[in-house]
C-alpha cells in the first residue's frame, strides 16, 4: 500500500516538474499553449519528428505526431480527432467525396523507393524495365541469367538463387513501388496491380522498412525495395533504374527532386513515378498532409486554425525544406511548394482564408 | 527375505528410480527453459547497458539528425525517453486502479458463485477476453473514447485499452487463490458472526494475498510492453505530458518509432532493458510487500 | 428481568438486520463487478460486428472458409482460411511446446526447490520474461532465433509456422509458470505429509496429491498461457513469414489472425478494413469455442 502510495506520489511530482518545465518552453515564443495533434503515414515520420520539434522550439506550438499508417491518418481526421492527418497516396476522387468535408492536399517533403540487393562485391547493378518485371514476377530466377548478364556487363554475377523481399504490411513504398511497376510492365498491370498490399506473385514478406531492409542483409542474393530515407541512412546497395527518358539514374536527393520538375496539377495529387525529366529517378513520389478546407467544424477555435495552417506554411518554406536534406528526404522543388502555398490560403474559417 | 518382502523390496527400488528420474526430467525441462530466458536477458543487456544513464531517464529522444550524427562520429545516441517512461509509469497506474478492484471483486464472486450460470458465463467471458488481440482492444477503445470522450487521442483511452487486457489474469487468479484456501478458515470466521466484506477483506485477501499479487503482477507486467493497442489511443508525444485527456508517449511506443527510424534503432535494446529493469523492481517491491504480510 | 431480555433480543435482532444489510450490499458489490466485464465483452461484440457487417454482407458466410485473400484494387476479394488455420496451429503448438516447460518450472519453484535462493532467481527470470514487449520478442527472434534456425536446416530463411510457434512458446512460459507455482505452493503440507507417512515417493506424491489439488489453478494458468498465444500480434508478425496461405506443413510460413490485423490495419479502408474487423470479430468466437473444446476434454479426463 505505501510503495504504491509512494510511487503515485513520484509520478505526480514527475509530473508537476514536466509541466513546469514544458511553461519554460511556451514562455519562450509568447505565445498560448497550442497543441496540435497529427496521425498518418510512417514513410516521413523520422523527418516529421525532427521538424516538428525545431518548430516546437522555435515558435512554442507543440506537435504531436504519431506513425500508425496512411489509413489511420485518414480515419484520424474523418473522425476528426487530429488537426491533419499524413499520408502517402494521395485521396482518390471516390474517398475525397466520402470524406465528411472537403479536404485538402499539401505536399510536404519527397521520398523515393530504392531497389535495394545483396551481393557482395557487386556494386552499381543496372536493371531495366524489362529485368525488373521479369525479376519482380519470378521469371528471372538467378542473378546470373544471361539477361542480368547481358545488362550488367563486367559484374561478377553469382550462380545464386535471387530471394525477392517485399512488405508484408501495407504501405505507401509499397504504393509507390507498384504504381511505378504498373507504369512500365503491362503484365504487373494486369497481374498485380497497384495498391498498399498487393497478392504477390513471388517473394516472401516483411515487416516494416527495417524487416525488408534486415533480412536482405542477411540474406546473400537478396532483392527488394526500401524507402530511401531507410536506404541512405543504413548504406545498403541499391541498383540503377532507367527513366523514362533511358538513362540509368542512381537514387539520391538530387535525382528524386528532379522526378518533381514537372507539371503538377492545381491541388497536388499526382504520381511523380516515372517522370519526364531526364535526371530523374523515376520511383519517386511526394508525402502530403491532408486537412479539412473549412477549419471551422465541431466548436474548433480560430486560434486552432491557425496555429495549423501557420505550421503548415512553414514547413513547406524554405527553412523547413532545407532541414530535409540532411536527413536524406529530397526537398519540394519552388513549383511544388509555391502551389501548397496557394492551396493553403484558401484554407478558410467561417468562409474567411486564415493566411494572407 | 521371504517373498513378499523381495517384491516391496523390488517394488520400492523400481519406485524410488522413477522417482529420480522424473526429477531428472524436471531439472532437464527447467535448464531448457532457462536457456532462451538467459539468452534474450543477456542480448538486451549487451546491446543496451552502454546506453543507460541519467539522461536516458530523464531527457526526452534526440531526432533522427541527431541520432545520425552521434552514430556517424561514434558516439552514444544523446537523449532518453523521459516521456515514455513518465507516459508508461501514468497510464499503468490509471489501468491498475481501473482493472484491480475490478479483477480482485470479479475474482471474489467467481470465487463465491461456483456453479452459477452467470458466474460459468462470466469465467468463460473474461477467458475469452484474453485471446483478443491487443490491437482489437485499442480498436475499441478508440471508438469509445478517442471518438466520443475526449474527441482526441489522449492517455485514457490508452488506460482503459490496458485495463481491460489485465483484467482476465487478475480475475482468474484471484479466483484459484482463493479456492485454494482451506474452508475451515473462512468457516470460522462466518461461524465467528463476521459479516461477509469483513470475511473477505480481513480473512480471505491476506491469506490468498501472495497469489492475488502474482495475478497482479502478471496483468502490469504485460501491459508495460504493449504497443499495438496505445498506437490506436494514447498516439504518443515528444513531450512528457500528465494529461490524462492528451496524447501520451510510452517505452513501447518510442520503442516502435526508433525501430522504423534507420538512426535510431540502437535504442530499442536500452529501452527494453529499462522496462525489465522495471519490470524487475515491481516484482522485488511486491515479493517484499507479499512476505511481509506473510 | 424481562426489560433487559427484550433489550437483549431488539440489539441482537438490529445486529442481524445490519449484518444482513451489509451482507447484501457487498454480494450487489461482487455482481455488478461480474457485470462490468460482461458490459465491457457485450459492448466490444457489438462494435466488432458493427464494424464487420459490410464484409459479412458481401461474402457471407464463406469468409471463414474462403482461400482467397486478393487485397487488389477492382479485385477486392478476402477470406479468413488461411489465418484461422495459422492461428490454431501456431497456437496450438505453442501451447504444447510449453506445456511440459512450464509445469517442470513451477514444479521446481514450487516443489523440489522451494523457498531456496535459486528458486528465486529461477522464478523472478521467468517473471521477467513477462515483461519483455512483445516488439522485442519479434527483434530477438529476427536477429538471433532465425539465424540459429537457418543453420539447423530450416527452409524460407527462418520465417514460418515453426519459429512463430517457438517465440510464442517462449512468451507464454511465465503466464502457467506463474500461476501453477502459486497454486502448487498453496497445496496443504498436512496432505503431502499424509502422503509422505505412507511411505510415497517425491514423485508419487506430486501425482497423487499435489497435482490433483491444484488442478484447477493449473489448468486456468494454461487457459491465460493459451489466450495470450492466440492474440499475440507483433512477435508473430515479424516471424511468421505473412504468407497468406493456409501452411502445408509445419515449417512452411502462414499468417495469423492476430498478424494480419496487426500488419495491415494501418493502411486499410473500407471493405479491406471491414474484413480485418470480421477477423476479430472471428478470433473472439474461436477463442470461445477452443476454450469450450478444452474445458470439456479436461472435464471428461477428471
Amino acid at each position: 500500500m505505501k510503495n504504491l502510495a509512494l510511487l503515485i506520489l513520484t509520478v505526480f511530482i514527475l509530473g508537476a516538474c514536466s509541466n513546469s518545465s514544458n511553461k519554460q518552453g511556451g514562455e519562450k515564443a509568447g505565445t498560448s499553449k497550442v497543441t496540435l495533434t497529427a496521425a498518418g503515414a510512417t514513410f516521413p515520420m523520422p523527418y516529421y519528428n525532427m521538424v516538428f520539434k525545431n518548430y516546437t522550439s522555435e515558435f512554442g506550438t507543440l506537435l504531436t505526431y504519431g506513425g500508425i499508417g496512411s489509413g489511420g491518418g485518414i480515419r484520424s481526421l474523418t473522425d476528426k480527432v487530429v488537426d491533419f492527418g499524413a499520408t502517402d497516396a494521395y485521396l482518390s476522387d471516390d474517398k475525397l467525396a466520402a470524406m465528411p468535408a472537403e479536404v485538402v492536399h499539401i505536399p510536404t517533403v519527397l521520398g523515393a523507393v530504392v531497389i535495394a540487393y545483396n551481393l557482395p562485391g557487386v556494386d552499381g547493378l543496372k536493371l531495366s524495365n524489362e529485368l525488373l518485371e521479369k525479376i519482380f514476377m519470378g521469371e528471372i530466377t538467378k542473378w546470373n541469367d544471361a539477361a542480368i548478364k547481358a545488362n550488367n556487363e563486367g559484374l561478377a554475377l553469382p550462380d545464386m538463387e535471387i530471394t525477392f523481399v517485399h512488405r508484408s504490411d501495407g504501405s505507401g513504398t509499397t504504393y509507390i513501388f507498384s504504381d511505378y511497376m504498373t507504369k512500365i510492365s503491362t503484365k504487373w498491370a494486369d497481374a498485380v496491380g497497384t495498391g498498399k498490399s498487393l497478392q504477390w506473385p513471388v517473394g516472401m514478406g516483411a515487416k516494416g522498412n527495417p524487416g525488408v531492409a534486415g533480412t536482405i542483409s542477411q540474406t546473400e542474393g537478396a532483392i527488394g525495395y526500401i524507402g530511401s530515407e531507410y536506404a541512405f541512412a543504413q548504406k545498403i546497395q541499391t541498383a540503377l533504374v532507367q527513366n523514362s527518358a533511358g538513362n540509368y539514374i542512381e537514387p539520391s536527393i538530387a535525382s528524386v527532386s528532379a522526378a518533381a520538375k514537372g507539371e503538377i496539377p492545381a491541388d497536388t495529387r499526382i504520381m511523380l513515378t516515372n517522370s519526364a525529366d531526364p535526371e530523374s529517378y523515376p520511383i519517386s513520389g511526394f508525402t502530403w498532409i491532408i486537412l479539412y478546407k473549412e477549419q471551422n467544424y465541431d466548436g474548433r477555435s480560430k486560434d486552432q486554425a491557425l496555429a495549423t495552417v501557420t505550421f503548415l506554411d512553414w514547413l513547406v518554406s524554405a527553412d523547413a525544406q532545407g532541414q530535409a536534406e540532411k536527413v536524406h528526404y529530397a526537398p519540394l522543388p519552388d513549383a511544388a511548394a509555391e502551389k501548397a502555398k496557394t492551396i493553403l490560403r484558401s484554407v478558410t474559417f467561417d468562409g474567411l482564408p486564415l493566411l494572407k | 527375505m521371504n517373498s513378499a518382502a523381495k517384491i516391496t523390496a523390488a517394488n520400492l527400488s523400481r519406485r524410488t528410480l522413477k522417482d529420480k528420474l522424473f526429477k531428472g526430467l524436471v531439472l532437464f525441462l527447467s535448464l531448457i527453459t532457462i536457456s532462451p530466458i538467459v539468452l534474450i536477458i543477456y542480448k538486451l543487456v549487451a546491446k543496451g547497458y552502454r546506453q543507460i544513464s541519467l539522461e536516458f531517464i530523464i531527457k526526452t529522444p534526440p531526432n533522427t539528425f541527431e541520432a545520425m550524427t552521434a552514430l556517424s562520429n561514434g558516439e552514444l545516441i544523446p537523449g532518453g525517453i523521459a516521456n515514455g517512461i513518465t507516459g508508461t509509469l501514468l497510464m499503468v497506474v490509471l489501468a491498475s486502479v481501473i482493472a484491480i478492484p475490478v479483477g480482485v471483486i470479479t475474482g471474489i464472486y467467481l470465487y463465491e458463485n461456483p456453479g452459477k450460470p452467470l458466474a460459468n458465463l462470466t469465467r468463460n467471458i473474461s477467458d475469452i477476453l484474453q485471446g483478443v488481440p491487443s490491437i482489437v482492444l485499442g480498436l475499441i477503445a478508440y471508438m469509445w473514447i478517442v471518438k466520443p470522450i475526449t474527441s482526441g487521442f489522449s492517455a485514457l483511452a490508452g488506460s482503459v485499452s490496458l485495463s481491460i487486457m489485465m483484467l482476465p489474469m487478475i480475475v482468474r487468479s484471484t479466483e484459484e487463490t482463493l479456492k485454494m484456501i482451506p474452508q475451515s478458515i473462512k468457516e470460522a470466521a462466518v461461524a465467528l458472526g463476521v459479516p461477509y466484506y469483513k470475511v473477505i477483506l480481513r480473512v480471505l485477501i491476506p491469506t490468498g494475498f501472495s497469489g492475488l499479487l502474482t495475478g497482479i503482477l502478471l496483468g502490469i507486467s504485460r501491459i508495460l510492453g504493449e504497443t499495438a493497442p496505445l498506437m490506436l489511443t494514447a498516439l504518443g508525444s515528444s513531450v512528457i505530458n500528465m494529461d490524462i485527456t492528451k496524447p501520451t508517449s510510452a517505452v513501447p511506443l518510442l520503442i516502435w518509432e526508433f525501430y522504423n527510424d534507420p538512426n535510431m534503432v540502437d535504442l530499442i535494446w536500452s529501452s527494453s532493458l529499462l522496462l525489465m529493469g522495471m519490470v524487475l523492481t515491481l516484482n522485488l517491491v511486491s515479493k517484499r510487500i507479499a512476505a511481509r504480510t506473510k | 428481568m424481562n426489560l433487559g431480555k427484550l433489550q437483549a433480543k431488539q440489539f441482537s435482532q438490529l445486529l442481524n438486520v445490519h449484518q444482513m444489510n451489509s451482507d447484501k450490499i457487498t454480494k450487489g458489490v461482487l455482481l455488478l463487478s461480474s457485470f462490468v466485464i460482461l458490459f465491457v465483452a457485450g459492448g466490444m461484440i457489438f462494435s466488432l460486428v458493427e464494424g464487420a457487417i459490410p464484409a459479412l454482407k458481401s461474402f457471407g458466410l464463406s469468409f471463414i472458409w474462403s482461400n482467397n485473400w486478393n487485397p487488389t484494387e477492382g479485385k477486392e476479394n478476402y477470406g479468413a482460411l488461411p489465418f484461422i488455420a495459422g492461428t490454431i496451429i501456431t497456437s496450438v503448438a505453442a501451447l504444447l511446446i510449453s506445456l511440459p516447460l512450464s509445469f517442470s518450472v513451477s514444479l521446481f519453484l514450487g516443489e523440489y526447490y522451494r523457498g531456496t535462493k535459486i528458486a528465486k532467481v529461477l522464478g523472478t527470470m521467468v517473471d521477467l520474461l513477462a515483461g519483455i514487449p512483445s516488439i522485442v520478442y519479434g527483434l530477438w527472434g529476427f536477429y538471433v532465433l532465425r539465424p540459429l534456425l537457418i543453420d539447423l536446416g530450416l527452409p524460407n530463411q527462418g520465417f514460418g509456422i515453426f519459429t512463430a510457434s517457438i517465440i510464442l512458446a517462449i512468451m507464454i512460459i511465465p503466464y502457467a509458470t506463474s500461476l501453477s507455482n502459486e497454486i502448487i505452493t498453496m497445496v496443504p503440507n498436512e496432505l503431502k505429509e499424509a502422503a509422505y507417512s505412507l511411505g510415497a515417493t517425491r514423485s508419487e506424491v506430486i501425482f497423487s496429491v499435489v497435482v490433483p489439488s491444484a488442478r484447477s489453478g493449473i489448468i486456468a494458468g494454461y487457459i491465460l498461457s493459451f489466450g495470450r498465444a492466440l492474440g499475440e500480434t507483433m512477435a508473430v508478425t515479424m516471424l511468421i513469414g505473412n504468407a497468406n496461405i493456409v501452411p502445408d506443413g509445419f515449417f512452411s510460413t502462414g499468417n495469423t489472425m492476430a498478424s494480419v490485423i496487426a500488419n495491415q490495419f494501418g493502411e486499410a479502408d473500407g471493405l479491406k478494413l471491414s474484413s480485418l474487423i470480421a477477423i476479430g470479430l472471428l478470433l473472439f468466437l474461436l477463442t470461445g469455442i477452443i476454450n469450450a473444446i478444452g474445458k470439456f476434454i479436461i472435464k471428461r479426463m477428471g
